[in-house]
């Protein structure tokens, strides 16, 4: 599974399926600042991605 | 994988908690489809706008505009809401403050959303203002840059709606923004930001202030302008880290992933508090002994920040 991070830099992890808001403790991401799609579309936090699935990860930039 | 149907909870179908479409966001206990996230959000900013009497028939409405995420959702959803046939017009405000390597970008943005809506666009800058792009006025204070230039940008946007003539001027402060603010006004010991509501154009002459995105949330700005086709990948401000609401923001958002509720706890004793509490005459905003504008003392925090730089 490819995970595009909110810095832009990519990273593959397992293909093991598991929750976004799995993936996202996993990365220390908080789920209240960022909204994730799952190949182009988005997705709830208790929606599953595995396999080779492209999961984003959008966070807010502040400022301005 | 991914069109597979996959969902954890007791909603085996991953379905919109209203219709057969698939859900893209658990918002405050509902699954939601894109275009039912997209109606909620607009119907809670229609709602807020009627209870609290935002707009008024023949309101000329100044919009700040940065060409970040809020004012963008903002000036979108207001280009749908705002009632037909009461003379209601819409005119965006950009401030440039003078950022090089930031501002560029957010104000291409804002020029292409206006053209797009059709919606009349000003820009003004820091240089001509106050004589100096951002950049300059906070060179070897470069940490102070945030806070400075949050408070000459309000004074900026208040020019700017002076100058069109705006019966109202709209920000795109969200939920989160709003929670922040009670925070900071707290530890600061800023009693009559917390308590005083700028929506009321109090003290006169002042162009009163209304937010209609106050009850949405930055996740669901940033949802709805990511289904609506209008999510921007822009920069970070390099201005915005050192500030004391970005240690803010975090506390805050760790406390509402912990503690859910927290934010919205935090608005409520706001608005119990501006319900019960009456600041003194000498509390209460007034004009700037200086340049007339806002303040909450003799002098405003932006003449006070332009008198320290010796501008």
């Amino acid at each position: 599974m490819q995970v595009i991070l909110p810095d832009k830099s990519t990273r593959t992890l397992p293909d093991n399926p598991r929750t976004i808001e799995s993936l996202l403790s996993e990365l220390g991401i908080r789920s209240s600042g960022v909204i994730v799609a799952r190949n182009g579309v988005l997705v709830p936090d208790d929606a599953v991605a595995g396999g080779d699935d492209q999961v984003r990860i959008i966070r807010v930039a502040h400022g301005g | 994988m991914g069109a597979e149907v996959r969902m954890t909870d007791g909603n085996p179908t991953g379905h919109c908690s209203f219709c057969r479409e698939p859900a893209v966001i658990l918002d405050r206990g509902q699954r939601l489809c894109a275009g039912h996230l997209v109606a909620e959000v607009e119907n809670r900013v229609r709602k807020d706008i009627s209870e609290k009497g935002m707009v008024a028939p023949g309101d000329r409405l100044a919009v700040a505009l940065s060409g970040g995420k809020d004012s963008t959702a903002l000036l979108l959803v207001l280009s749908r809401l705002l009632p037909e046939g009461q003379d209601v017009t819409l005119t965006a405000i950009t401030i440039d403050e003078g950022i090089a390597g930031y501002r560029e970008e957010t104000l291409h943005a804002a020029e292409k959303l206006t053209k797009e809506l059709g919606i009349t666009h000003r820009v003004l800058s820091f240089a001509c203002i106050f004589g100096k792009p951002l950049d300059a006025l906070v060179a070897g204070q470069q940490e102070r840059g945030c806070t400075i230039c949050g408070v000459l940008r309000r004074k900026a946007l208040e020019e700017g709606a002076r100058e069109i003539g705006a019966t109202k001027l709209v920000t795109g402060h969200n939920a989160d923004d709003e929670a922040q603010s009670v925070l900071m006004n707290l530890l600061r010991g800023d009693l009559t930001r917390l308590i005083q509501d700028s929506s009321s154009g109090d003290p006169e002459p002042f162009v009163p202030r209304i937010k209609p995105l106050a009850g949405i949330t930055e996740k669901e700005v940033l949802a709805y302008l990511f289904i609506r086709g209008f999510y921007t990948d822009l920069p970070e401000c390099p201005y915005a880290q050192p500030a004391l609401r970005s240690e803010i923001r975090e506390m805050l958002a760790g406390l509402e992933d912990r503690h859910p509720g927290t934010r919205e706890a935090l608005l409520q004793s706001r608005d119990v508090l501006r319900a019960h509490v009456a600041l003194p005459p000498h509390g209460q905003l007034r004009a700037c002994r200086e340049c007339g504008g806002l303040s909450s003392g003799e002098i405003c925090r932006a003449c006070q920040i332009l008198r320290s730089m010796g501008s």
